[in-house]
């Protein structure tokens, strides 16, 4: 591989496109597929196949040839409500997995750079954050302010666009509160359930990075649950 | 399946290059029965022998350092690899797994 390739393809990732690599094994030629746009024209005949990589979400060898398709698709996208110090542990925890983080919070103290380096924040409520935000059901919710004024916008957020994971941060006590409230804001049973309360798997520690792993062990195992 | 992780292989391996070592880029590009490690993973090599990331869970790892070199020093872009079970050569580059592997080794060029 030339290392102006390897340059292009760690661009890509940074970038967070959905792309493959393309590596002819017989020849050691390498190319970059971009998803949706024109094709070289030495890969157009495998087309088919590699989108169906893609749509599997998968890597290998086309069958009959020499080809081998790597593909990288869009990370799932984990947006965290509160800068806290739980916040800043999990988001040290994240870079080495394939997520991609936001942090939210209308307190302008927590939400320095140097507290979250590298990490995207919205300093803004969450109502007005989720305006520039593009959600589906492929996206998680961490809510860790405890604070009903910021945590509940984002959680109704978070029920209504049906996230595959929302946790929220807080004691039984608090949790069952939150319930009600969202029950008597409109929301179902069912639909408030989901809601993982309180946070986080049980390992029994009770500091911010062990809170902080709890949680993403959750959402982990959730992720792979949800597998589709 | 969705995969939540990244290895950030291909990052350290530019820093390398960078750092002016020789570097050899080392996929898994297939596996049959119980292989430890998914199609796609990686590791790098240089020509000391230093290597980071993985492509089994141990087994084969060091028959890949020895073949990496040796591809650095005859200056060869890239070889393909297999590695089965083996009884005679079980404690040495066999996998414990019962796994079966294809590797693709490539130099890493300016």
């Amino acid at each position: 591989m030339k290392i102006n390739t390897l340059e292009k393809i760690i661009k890509n990732k940074q970038n967070k496109n959905e792309f493959a690599i393309v590596t002819n094994l017989s020849t050691g030629e390498t190319e970059l597929f971009k998803r949706n746009t024109l094709i070289a024209k030495n890969l157009e005949k495998y087309l088919n196949q590699i989108n169906d990589f893609f749509r599997l979400k998968k890597n290998g060898v086309i069958e009959g040839t020499e080809i081998f398709v790597e593909t990288y698709r869009k990370p799932i996208k984990v947006i965290v409500v509160g800068a806290v110090h739980i916040a800043q542990y999990f988001a040290n925890f994240a870079k080495n997995l394939n997520f991609e983080i936001l942090i939210i919070d209308p307190r302008g103290y927590f939400v320095s750079n140097q507290r979250f380096p590298d990490v995207k924040i919205i300093n803004k409520w969450p109502e007005e954050a989720f305006k520039e935000i593009e959600t589906n059901e492929n996206t998680a919710l961490i809510a860790l302010t405890h604070d009903p004024k910021i945590d509940d916008p984002a959680l109704q957020h978070a029920l209504k666009k049906k996230f595959y994971y929302i946790g929220a941060l807080g004691s039984k006590k608090t949790h069952e509160n939150r319930c009600q409230r969202l029950k008597e804001g409109g929301f179902s049973d069912k639909q408030v359930n989901l809601i993982h309360g309180p946070i986080g798997i049980k390992l029994g520690g009770r500091s911010a990075p062990e809170i902080a792993l709890s949680i993403i062990a959750q959402l982990v195992s959730e992720t792979y649950k949800n597998n589709d | 399946m969705k995969n939540t992780f990244d290895e950030k292989i291909l990052e350290e391996a530019f820093d390398w290059v960078k750092s002016n070592q020789k570097v050899v880029l080392v996929t898994v590009i297939q596996t049959w029965g119980s292989s430890p490690r998914q199609t796609g993973s990686r590791m790098i090599v240089n020509e000391k022998g230093d290597f980071s990331g993985s492509v089994s869970g141990g087994c084969v790892e060091s028959s890949v350092i020895r073949e990496c070199i040796e591809l650095i020093k005859k200056d060869k872009p890239f070889k393909k690899l297999e590695f089965k079970v083996s009884n005679e050569k079980a404690w040495d580059i066999g996998l414990a797994c019962g796994g079966e592997l294809a590797v693709y080794l490539e130099q890493i060029k300016s």
